[in-house]
Order: C-alpha cells, then structure tokens, then sequence
C-alpha cells in the first residue's frame, strides 16, 4: 500500500513538473522576451537618432562594362558608379534594427549575435555575416517556440512573400526565394553570397530543436539594391570591391 | 510538507528563513533546469558546428 502511495506522489509530482516546465517555456519566456523588445524599441530609436546623422559617405564602386546577362534593375549613374552604402557594426548584444514580416503580421528588434542570451531577447544576427541590407549573405536566428516565438509561423512563408529590415541606413525589402529544411550543423546556408541575401534560421519541427527551417530571402529594394544588383550581374570585380 | 519543515532545525523564525532560503534555490535550480530542458524544444535555431 505505501509503495502504491510513494508511486501515486511522484507520478503527480513528476506530471507538475512538467506541466511547470511546459508553462514556464511557452508562457514565461513569452513576457521575459516582450519586456526586453518594449525596452530595445525605445533604445533602437534612440540608436537611429544618435547615429544617422554620422553615417559615412557611401563608398563609389566602379561598374565594369555591362554584359549581355546584365539585367535592367542595375542601373550604374552615368559615371559608371554604383553606391556602395554602409553603417557601423552594432555591439555584440545589441538591437540595431527591426525585422518585418507583413505576410505573418510579424515585427520584431533585432540583436547583435546568436548566442542564448542575446536570442531571448529577439532575433539576432550572425556577427560573422554582413549586417542586413549588406552584400554577400546576412543571417539572422529566431526562436520557434519559446521565447516570443518570432519565428512560429516561418514555414507559412512563401516564395515572393516580403521580408523588411529597417537599420541605419534605411529600409531594405528582400523577397522569399526558397525555404529549405536542413540539419543544424549544415553551415552552408550561412556561406557568402553574390548579391545581397538574407537567410533567417530557426527550429523545425515546431516544439523540437532537431532540424533548422532555412528560409533564403533576396534584397529587392533598397540602399544596396543597385549595388547588389551589379555584382550579381558580374559588373563589380568583387576582388577589388 | 509540514512535516518537511518542522524538521528543520533551530527555533520557528530560524525555521521560516531556512525554509524560505530552501524555496529560493530550489527555485532558481528549477530554473536553471527548465532552461536547460527547454533547449531541447528550441535551442534558438542557431545553424553551427
């Protein structure tokens, strides 16, 4: 009787536990996340204000002659230059701009880094890849499930659908290209690019951390666009650049 | 759980500081815990090594 009793005890402890666990990750980390995005919000602006007006001048990237591959949207100025726009490096942790998905009804602030704390607060970005609204390819990281869930409905998107980031510089519109599902250890997705790319990553399936949904953005419009438009068209020698 | 704490020792107000010391780290590991566990629901997505 008393060993039925020890067993009745720890099965209801053990199905508390789980249910506090439950609570505590798709509930609690839920407002830990809304508090660090109300508080960024104000900080971002305060960012923006601060540094717009010290941006550099953007860099004038020669445009070599254009090819017949060459498409119309890269539109040199008549000196055969192209803008070449930049902005300085955030801090590791912190937010630099904001990420909207109008398709998922989805904005958030975005962080400098992946690691753990620096995802709890929202998406961050990869410090080794270009920033957002860059050449090559951007990646940012999102929680799925947990901690605001930025990410929860990525696998809705589909290809054309508008991605917005708003940094320093301004706003860059990217459009969906493909969505791939990949192994968490497949680094490929976050190689450079010709172009202008952006690449999100998050948690799939939902509610498990065993694969990665990879979704691949391109810019469309935007500082960098004419710029990323030429390299991609092969009129910027990137090894100069 | 009465049981628990009458056998803590000391007098009652020694009693009710351990308890509540007690609660607090079992608390703060719980935490530790569930953030560790939760990893295992959504590590953040990172792609990596």
């Amino acid at each position: 009787m008393k060993a039925i009793k020890a067993i009745g005890w720890t099965m209801i402890g053990t199905g508390t536990l789980i249910l506090l666990f439950l609570a505590y990750q798709l509930v609690f980390t839920n407002f830990i996340t809304a508090r660090a995005q109300d508080a960024a919000a104000e900080q971002l602006d305060e960012r923006f204000d601060a540094l717009r007006q010290a941006l550099p001048e953007p860099e004038r990237v020669e445009v070599l002659p254009p090819t017949a591959e060459a498409t119309e949207d890269t539109t040199p100025d008549p000196e055969g230059e192209v803008a070449l726009f930049s902005e300085p490096a955030p801090e590791s942790g912190e937010e630099f701009g904001r990420l909207i998905v109008p398709a998922l009804d989805l904005e958030h602030i975005m962080f400098e880094g992946v690691d753990r704390v620096t995802l709890k607060n929202g998406p961050g970005h990869m410090p080794w890849t270009p920033l957002p609204g860059q050449p090559g390819n951007a990646v940012l990281s999102g929680h799925r499930t947990t901690y605001g869930a930025p990410f929860f409905n990525f696998d809705q998107l589909a290809a054309g659908d508008e991605i917005i980031v708003e940094t320093l510089l301004g706003s860059h519109t990217y459009a969906v290209r493909e969505s791939v599902i990949v192994k968490p250890t497949d680094v490929w997705v976050t190689e450079p690019k010709v172009g202008a790319w952006l690449t999100l990553t998050t948690c799939n399936p939902r509610f498990s951390a065993r694969e990665r949904l990879v979704v691949f953005a391109e810019l469309v419009d935007g500082p960098n666009f004419a710029y990323a438009q030429a390299a991609k068209d092969g009129l910027i020698d990137l090894v100069r650049a | 759980m009465r049981k628990l704490f009458e056998a803590l020792p000391g007098p009652l107000a020694a009693r009710v500081i351990i308890a509540i010391v007690l609660v607090i780290v079992l608390l703060i590991l719980l935490g530790f815990l569930f953030d560790f566990a939760g990893t295992l629901l959504d590590d953040g997505g990172t792609i990596g090594p």
